[in-house]
Formats: C-alpha cells, sequence, structure tokens
C-alpha cells in the first residue's frame, strides 16, 4: 500500500476535522446541559419529551383551574353558613311567636317585622357576588342578580339551572359552584313526602299537625283535602283527575287519622265544611316559607279559628325551616366533598409533576460525567492526531538531500 | 568506441526523461486529480558484431500514468452515493431543525391554545380570558405559517438548486466532450496516450460524479461516453447533451431535469440518481413535501374541529359562533398540455379522511379517475361531481365546474399544499369567542322523578328553530311530548333525546308530569360549556379515518421527521467512509509520494551521473589510442 502525500494531509486533516465536530456537538451540549437538540439527536426520546412538555404545561393550568374552583367553593361555603345561621335566628323567632299564650299581636308584629328583615338579607347572601362581580348563584346567567322581587316578598329566581364545570385534571371537571335554584328554590316541603295546611276559611278552632309517615311504600304521590262533613265525621278527598274519596271515618279529637300509610292529627272542634290540606311534597323556596309565616304572624289572633290556623302555621313553619337547614348541609356537604376531591386531584398532581420532571430529565438532560469524560477522551484524541500529524508531515526524505 | 558513446548518450537522455518526469510528479504533488507518471525504461535495439549483439543503450519508450480505471469508477459511484446523502443529510438537519424546540414547538403551542381555552372556560365572562385566547390563537397561526414559510423558502431553494444543479452538470460534460476531442487527436498524432489531458478529464468525470450520478465507457479512440439516469447519453464522444431544468407540467414554478438534443427535450427526473442533484430530488420527495403534507394536515385537523366546536357555541352577545380558524383551499392545477376547458374544484372535506398526498384526477374513455400522484393507485370516488354532489374522496371534495374535457386531460389536485399559508385567526373580537352554549335545559321546581339533566349539546347550529323554547313533558317514565305537540315520543334510558338541533341527556328516571324546558341561553355569559369542549379539541382523534389525535399527530410528524433526518446523517457517514477508502484506493494507486520521488530523484541523478563517468571513460579510451598512435 502506497500513500501519496497529498493524501496523507488530506486524510488526517478530515480525520481531525470529524474530531472537532464531535467536539463542537459535545460542546453544545455541555452549555445547553441538554442530551437531545433536536428530533434527529433521538427521534423516540424527542416524541417523548414533546409529549412530556405539553403534560406539565397542561398541568400547570389544571392548578390554576383548581385554585380557581377552590376560591368559588370557599365563598359558597361562606354564603351557606351565612344562611344557615339567618335560618337559625329565624327558627328562635318562630319559637318565641308559638308561645300564643303569652304574645300579643304586638309582639307577633315585631317578631314579623324581624322575620321579614332577614329574609332580606338571605336574598342579599342569595344575590352575592364573587371577586369579579359574577353572581354566585345565578347558574350561567352570572351577569345580573339572580334573585328579584319588591322588599318583604319572596324574590323570584331569574337564573338558570346550568352548572359551571372546571378542568382539574385531563379525565376530572369539577363544578364550582350551585345554582340558585337547588340552593334555595327547591327545598322540599313538609317531611319530604307531604305537608299540611289549615284551610284560610275554616271556622272551627281544628289545627292539624306536621304528621307522620307510616308506611311510605302505601303513599301515593297526590294531594288530598281532609274535609269535615260533619263535626264528627271527615273524609279525604285525592285531587285526581277524577276527584274521588279514598278515605272516611268518624272524628275524635286528637286522635289520628290514617290513609295511604301516612298519618295526620287534628286536635280542637273542626266545624263542619272545614278542611285541611294535606298536599305532596313539591320544591318551596326559603323565602317563600318565610313570605307565608310573616303574612300568617300579622293576622290578629283571637278567634279560635285563626289560633288553630297559627299554631298549624307555626309548627309547619318549624318543621319546613329544619328541612331548609338540612338542606343547605346537605349542600355544604356537597361543596365540602368537592373541596375535598380537589385536595386529592391537586395530591396527585404533585406526584405526577414530580414524576414528569423526573422522566423528561432522564430523557433530555445531559449526563455531565459522561459527557465531560467523552470531551475529555476527545479532546486527547484530537491532541494526539494534530501532533503525530504535525511530526510525520515534518518527514522528508528531502531533508537529507542536502 | 563510437557505440559506447552513443549508449551512455541514450542513457544521459533517458535519465533526463526520467528527471523530468520526477521533476513533473514533485511539482504536482498538491495538484488534486494528478496521477503521477512513470518514465518506461526500453533498452535500444543491439547491434550485431560478427556475431555477437551488442546493447546499444536505453531508451524512454513511453510515460506511463499510473491510473487504475475500475477503482476510478468504484471511487466515482461511492463519491455520488456520499454526495446524495450529504445533501440531503444537510437539507433533512434544517427542517428537524425546525421542529426542534420543545419549550417553543407546535405541539407547546397548541397546549397553550388548550390552556388558553381552559382559561376562558375557568372565566367565561372575563374579557382578559378571551383576549388571551385570541392571543395564544394568532401565534399558533403565526408559528405554522412561519415552519410553513420555512419550508416553503426550502422548497424554493431546491427549485433554484435544482436549476444550478443542471446548468454545472451540462458545463462538465461540455469540458468532457472538448477534452475528449484535444485527448483523441492528441492520440491520433504521437501515438502515445496525452497523459495530463487524461488527468483532466478524470478530474472533470469526478466532479460530474458528486453532482450525478455517471456511468462512464471508454472508447477505442481514448475518448469517453458518459450516461446518466436509465443510459440517457450525456456525453458521446465530442458530443455533449444539454440537461435543463423545466418547469412541471402542472405547476410551472416545481423544477424537473430533462436532456436537451437535437430531437427535443426528455424528462428524466423519475431515473435521476447520485450526486447533490439526485440528493435534492429525494429530499424534496421523500422529506419536504411530506412534511409539508404533514403540517397542511394537522391545521386542516385543528381549523375542522375547532370550528365545528366554536359553531356550536354562543359568544358573549348571545350570536352562534362563526368560524374560529380558516384555511387555505387545494391548490387545483391543470396540466400544460390539456386539450379541454374542463373546470375542476375543490375543497377539503372531512379531514379524517386526509392522507397527506397529493392526487392527479384524469379524464379517459368518458370518465374521469382519481389517482395517488405518488403511487398511481386509482382512488375511489362517491358522488356525481356536481356542486350538489361532490365526487368524495380522501377528506376531498371535487366539483367538475362545467367545460368539457378532452381524452388524456389531467388535473393536479393537492389538497394541503397551500392549507397553511392560507390559515388564519376568523375571530377578532374577544367577545366573539363562543364560550357558552346557546341553550340551557331547565328542570320543573315540581319534578316528583329522580332525573337529572346530565348534559345538552349542539348538534346542528344552523336548526333555526335551536333556540325556541321546547318542554319535554313526560307522559309516564318512557313516554313524553314537545311542547304540548299531541305527538307522543318514546324515551329510553341512557339514550339522548334529540329535538331542534339539540341533543339532551337525561339521568334517572322521570315521572308522569315532570317536565323539562331546553331554552335560549342568550344570558349565559357565565357558560362555560363550549369552552371546555373545545379546550378537548386536542385529544379528538380527528385524522386517519378517526384513530389520529391533533397531539399524536404532530408527535408523528416530529418522530417521523427525526428519524429521516437520523438515518441520512448516519447513511452520510457511512457513505463517506466508503468514499473516503475508494479515494484513498485509486489514490494509493495514483497519487505521488514525495518520499518515493526524493528516491528516484537520487536514483535517475547516479544513473545518469554513471552515464556521465561512462563519456568520460568512451573519452579516455580514445584518448589512449590516439597516444599510442600519436608517434
Amino acid at each position: 500500500m502506497r500513500i501519496s502525500t497529498l493524501g496523507f494531509t488530506a486524510g488526517s486533516v478530515s480525520a481531525m476535522q470529524q474530531q472537532q465536530v464531535s467536539l463542537a456537538r459535545l460542546q453544545n451540549q455541555l452549555a445547553l446541559s441538554k442530551r437531545v437538540l433536536t428530533p434527529s439527536d433521538d427521534p423516540i426520546a424527542m416524541v417523548s419529551i414533546l409529549e412530556l412538555q405539553r403534560a406539565q404545561s397542561a398541568s400547570r393550568q389544571f392548578a390554576t383551574n383548581a385554585t380557581l374552583a377552590r376560591n368559588r367553593l370557599n365563598l359558597e361555603e361562606q354564603a351557606l353558613v351565612d344562611v344557615t345561621s339567618a335560618v337559625g335566628r329565624a327558627r328562635d323567632l318562630i319559637l318565641q311567636a308559638g308561645n300564643v299564650g303569652t304574645q300579643s299581636d304586638a309582639d307577633r308584629r315585631s317578631i314579623a317585622t324581624e322575620l321579614e328583615s332577614l329574609l332580606g338579607s338571605i336574598r342579599d347572601i342569595a344575590n352575592r357576588q364573587d371577586g369579579a362581580g359574577e353572581y354566585l348563584f345565578a347558574g350561567f346567567s352570572t351577569s345580573n342578580p339572580p334573585f328579584i322581587g319588591a322588599p318583604g316578598t319572596a324574590p323570584t329566581y331569574v337564573g338558570d339551572q346550568g352548572e359551571r364545570l372546571l378542568q382539574v385534571s385531563s379525565n376530572q371537571r369539577i363544578a364550582d359552584g350551585h345554582h340558585g335554584s337547588a340552593v334555595f328554590m327547591d327545598i322540599p316541603a313538609g317531611n319530604g313526602l307531604f305537608s299540611t295546611a289549615v284551610s284560610s276559611d275554616n271556622t272551627g278552632s281544628g289545627s292539624i299537625d306536621i304528621g307522620a309517615v307510616v308506611d311510605r311504600s302505601s303513599w301515593v304521590s297526590d294531594d288530598y283535602t281532609l274535609s269535615f262533613t260533619a263535626a264528627d265525621s271527615w273524609e279525604v278527598t285525592a285531587a285526581g283527575p277524577p276527584p274521588q274519596v279514598i278515605a272516611a271515618g268518624s272524628y275524635v279529637a286528637g286522635e289520628p287519622i290514617e290513609f295511604n300509610g301516612v298519618r295526620v292529627t287534628v286536635s280542637g272542634q273542626p266545624a263542619s265544611g272545614d278542611s285541611f290540606q294535606v298536599n305532596r311534597s313539591v320544591g318551596e323556596s326559603v323565602f317563600q316559607t318565610l313570605e307565608e309565616i310573616v303574612g300568617v304572624l300579622r293576622i290578629p289572633a283571637g278567634n279560635a279559628s285563626a289560633n288553630a290556623r297559627l299554631a298549624s302555621s307555626l309548627q309547619g313553619t318549624l318543621q319546613q325551616l329544619d328541612q331548609v337547614s338540612e338542606h343547605m348541609l346537605s349542600i355544604r356537604a356537597q361543596v365540602g366533598v368537592r373541596l375535598a376531591s380537589l385536595d386529592a386531584i391537586d395530591a396527585t398532581r404533585e406526584a405526577l409533576n414530580v414524576d414528569l420532571a423526573g422522566s423528561l430529565s432522564e430523557l433530555r438532560d445531559l449526563d455531565y460525567a459522561q459527557a465531560v469524560a467523552q470531551m475529555n477522551q476527545q479532546l486527547v484524541g484530537l491532541q494526539a492526531a494534530q501532533l503525530s500529524y504535525t511530526r510525520i508531515a515534518q518527514l522528508s526524505l528531502f531533508n537529507y538531500l542536502r | 568506441m563510437a557505440d559506447l558513446l552513443n549508449t551512455s548518450i541514450s542513457g544521459l537522455l533517458a535519465f533526463q526523461r526520467a528527471l523530468d518526469t520526477t521533476g513533473h510528479n514533485i511539482a504536482n504533488a498538491q495538484t488534486v486529480g494528478y496521477s503521477r507518471q512513470l518514465p518506461q525504461f526500453a533498452t535500444r535495439t543491439p547491434q550485431q558484431f560478427g556475431s555477437l549483439w551488442l546493447g546499444s543503450g536505453v531508451d524512454v519508450g513511453s510515460v506511463h500514468r499510473a491510473y487504475d480505471n475500475f477503482l476510478a469508477a468504484q471511487s466515482r459511484s461511492s463519491s455520488s452515493a456520499a454526495s446524495q446523502a450529504g445533501t440531503f443529510a444537510t437539507q433533512a438537519a434544517r427542517i428537524s431543525n425546525l421542529f426542534g424546540d420543545g419549550e417553543a414547538g407546535i405541539t407547546a403551542s397548541l397546549q397553550s391554545l388548550v390552556n388558553a381555552l381552559q382559561s376562558v372556560a375557568d372565566t367565561p365572562a372575563s374579557i382578559p380570558a378571551r383576549q388571551g385566547l385570541l392571543s395564544q390563537s394568532q401565534a399558533l397561526v403565526e408559528q405554522l405559517r412561519a415552519t410553513d414559510a420555512s419550508l416553503r423558502s426550502l422548497d424554493a431553494q431546491m427549485n433554484a438548486g435544482i436549476a444550478s444543479e443542471a446548468d454545472s452538470i451540462t458545463a462538465l460534460a461540455q469540458g468532457i466532450a472538448q477534452l475528449n476531442g484535444q485527448i483523441a487527436s492528441a492520440q491520433a498524432r504521437s501515438g502515445q496516450p496525452p497523459n495530463d489531458l487524461l488527468d483532466q478529464r478524470d478530474r472533470l468525470l469526478d466532479e460530474l460524479a458528486t453532482h450525478i450520478n455517471v456511468e462512464v465507457v471508454p472508447q477505442g479512440d481514448a475518448t469517453v461516453n458518459v450516461f446518466i439516469g436509465n443510459g440517457q447519453p450525456l456525453v458521446l464522444g465530442q458530443q455533449a447533451s444539454r440537461l435543463v431544468a423545466i418547469g412541471d407540467g402542472f405547476d410551472p414554478a416545481r423544477q424537473r431535469v430533462a436532456v436537451a438534443s437535437a430531437v427535443g427535450t426528455m424528462d428524466i427526473t423519475g431515473s435521476l440518481g447520485g450526486g447533490t442533484l439526485g440528493g435534492m430530488l429525494e429530499f424534496r420527495q421523500q422529506m419536504l413535501d411530506p412534511a409539508r403534507n404533514a403540517l397542511g394536515r394537522i391545521s386542516a385537523g385543528l381549523t375542522q374541529v375547532m370550528n365545528e366546536q366554536h359553531q356550536a357555541g354562543m359568544d358573549l352577545r348571545g350570536n352562534i359562533g362563526g368560524e374560529f380558524f380558516a384555511i387555505g383551499a387545494p391548490d387545483v392545477r391543470a396540466h400544460e398540455i390539456n386539450g379541454g376547458d374542463a373546470r375542476i374544484l375543490a375543497s377539503l372535506g372531512d379531514s379524517a379522511g386526509l392522507t397527506g398526498g397529493d392526487y392527479v384526477l384524469s379524464y379517459g374513455g368518458g370518465a374521469w379517475t382519481l389517482r395517488r400522484q405518488d403511487t398511481g393507485a386509482v382512488v375511489p370516488m362517491t358522488g356525481s361531481g356536481t356542486a350538489a354532489d361532490p365526487w368524495q374522496a380522501d377528506g376531498l371534495n371535487i366539483v367538475h365546474d362545467g367545460g368539457v374535457p378532452a381524452e388524456g386531460d389531467r388535473v393536479l389536485i393537492r389538497p394541503l399544499s397551500d392549507a397553511v399559508a392560507g390559515l388564519q385567526l376568523r375571530v377578532t373580537d374577544a367577545a366573539q369567542v363562543a364560550a357558552a352554549t346557546p341553550v340551557i335545559a331547565n328542570a320543573s321546581a315540581s319534578n316528583q322523578g329522580s332525573a337529572t339533566v346530565g348534559g345538552l349539546r349542539v348538534i346542528d347550529a344552523s336548526n333555526p328553530a335551536l333556540r325556541s323554547e321546547a318542554t319535554l313533558t313526560f307522559l309516564s317514565a318512557s313516554q313524553y311530548q314537545i311542547s304540548g305537540d299531541p305527538t307522543v315520543h318514546t324515551f329510553t334510558p341512557g339514550q339522548p333525546i334529540t329535538v331542534n338541533g339539540w341533543q339532551l341527556d337525561l339521568q334517572g328516571t322521570p315521572a308522569a308530569g315532570d317536565s323539562f324546558a331546553v331554552r335560549d341561553n342568550s344570558n349565559g355569559v357565565g357558560d362555560n360549556r363550549n369552552a371546555l369542549a373545545m379546550a378537548d379539541i386536542l385529544g379528538r382523534p380527528v385524522l386517519d379515518g378517526g384513530s389520529t389525535s391533533l397531539q399524536s399527530a404532530v408527535g408523528q410528524m416530529v418522530g417521523r421527521v427525526g428519524v429521516q433526518t437520523r438515518q441520512a446523517q448516519v447513511t452520510h457517514e457511512a457513505q463517506q467512509l466508503v468514499a473516503r477508502e475508494n479515494a484513498n484506493a485509486l489514490d494509493s494507486v495514483a497519487g505521488v509520494n514525495l518520499d518515493e520521488e526524493a528516491a528516484n530523484m537520487m536514483r535517475y541523478q547516479q544513473a545518469y551521473m554513471a552515464m556521465a563517468q561512462l563519456v568520460r571513460v568512451a573519452d579516455t579510451l580514445f584518448q589512449s589510442v590516439l597516444d599510442a598512435t600519436r608517434r
């Protein structure tokens, strides 16, 4: 094998250039502390790197979303706490008014006034806004107050039943609140199955209790009228359609009347033609409950029928306020569950973030020890190539021709 | 004695020639492509003296060029392959670098769009959040367009490169043909090979091989013929063909390569390979076109899925959402030699059908046929080609918009060629972002059953009754009426109820008398349902017939570019190694070694001095004869 002088030079120079290319690449990796700089460096790793970086970015957004959801749920919970305490005060006032013998009409009127102002403050809570001016309990119609109506009257709900979900992880969405209809409007009336009431045109002194469920499976959901055909006999008519009498009996004061699995007790002496309602439970608003009792408390007591109506109403209202408290509690429980989910999701996300960062670093980041060792090795190689070239290139037979 | 003198003079002359050759070798030690020359010594014809034959000295019979045609052919073919791989790798790296940055890449921008959509979902009434979405969308559009513009500029560079390659090859071919002439006449004149001219020609052949793969066939008169492609003659003796860049029949800007001869030009693009020209053609076909189409396909998918969802939503002013992005229409080009005047229109249909390929629609035998441009495979079309019922194939809608085709007419359809260039954000006003759903379902407060509203979607925003109030009243758990219409519909639990272009999911069991009202949601400024749905777009399988999401399509594109580039780099390194080996092999035969030349110089110098000494000996001998006779 011959070696030509030109070939030797060209070969040596190209070998050195190759070493320099490798060194430049290593230097670039060291400077950026990354192993994979372009897709061609490691195509498979690059695809994973892009995906991991995307997941990190998504995770940051989920954290923002979760924080926002938590803030709004905290605001809602505070509002629910405030409603519960107002309802508690209303309950105390009703108990106070229930002492019919010792309370004058004027006392009841002042209680009614205070209840009316409680109604107003619950309405204010229901129309509460968040930091951005959006109404908390308006569903999606967050730019207008959801509860409107004249002061002292039960407001109507003009919001909608929208419930906003926020994406808090790649596969979980959490509602950031409840709409006003669910919180304030649709509270089951009575005991959740039925509610009782005294007809306003009764003339006797008969009053009706809140009733009890004896056998839930026998209950047929309908509105019933318990009417006295005579002072000592009653019949129960289902509203139908068509209306039909489903039960009848003779009246003994204080003795319970049972039909369709429920039991109600009428006490006092109802007159013939008096009637009482046993209606299936429908949603009633907390405002309606308060508005009704305020109206009842303002009617002067005195005759037997008015007293009977007052007693029934107060008893019914107490039961209804307990329903309201329970309802608020169940909504608060839902809020609590959501907040707890958010905490769990946060924890999962933190763990995932650590994972993502670890995987990313493994794929993308440079192993310094290895890279520096490799660089030293290549430096030695390049130096050796340079040195050997200069020494060999100096050798020539012509040097001896003198 | 005269013979002795003659012999020494022949030696003196021969070694002088030899020293000349050595000097020439040393002088050209640094000349690329120079092959060392060796004097070929030959004894002169002996003379008869009586019965004896006495030698009469030495001659330089010829000057031999140290060269090996087989090694040279090998070296050329490998340098051709190396230069093709090098060109491909260099250009591929430029695409690879475009997709390199993970934190500022297309994946990151797509995710930023999703994040911005979620920020809108977080606070749908907030104008700054909506503004953020628009900025992010604009940034994504600009990034996609910038990437496409880079790819287009690469395409333009390839076109310019192909044209200049054709010129270089033509110039080299002319040089070779000219040298062929000079060599033939020199050889005929002297009967000896003109070594330095041969070197020059070989050097041109070597250079030609780095531009394109060539086949060199030596002829009897010391000329060579050069063929390219599938045996198209580039140089025949003293005649050189011209290689020219011509515009594609469909697209004049797209350069192809043809051989121009007296009988006309012949397109040989398909059969060319090797060298920088082969590298450019290969890169354009294997990597550049697919990368542009992949980017176009991602943009088309993004546009379709965003628009569909956005148009199912309602903006802050209560209007139905419009297009979110707009995209460039397919590029349709009739072939320049078409005889008919049929007008063909094409538009993008369902992006799930898009393949990333280009198509040729051809007319023959009274019917139109659609074929893949790359494979030639026939693609079946449905429809009749009218505006009302267009031909549909692979995500394309094609319409024959009047005009009469001639037999053999062809039309090129590039579905995604201009897609990204035409990409733009259509929503300019933050309030126009349709974050809400235009309808909302409310359950009646007096409902007794357990049914609740699970979800409400718009499936046809163009339904005129979409936002009219509709009340579903249940007659039983399985029957309902709509807004007092006596028609009784059947409700199957788990099945959505579809009315007026919306779709309602009910969970649980309704009771008789329960009702649900679906109403206009104009007040729903806090509604984020549509924004949430839009934030899902990355994961939706909208491509490849509904099997690939945008997210994985981007991954595939980057992966493919990376793999191709890596492969090209590896191939280039390997080919370079082979080429160097082959060049070394030739070089070890033909190259000048200075030490060898120094040794030769000393050798010839000594021989020359010995010959000179012989002259003196002849002189001395002659003198002694003269002295002996001078008395």
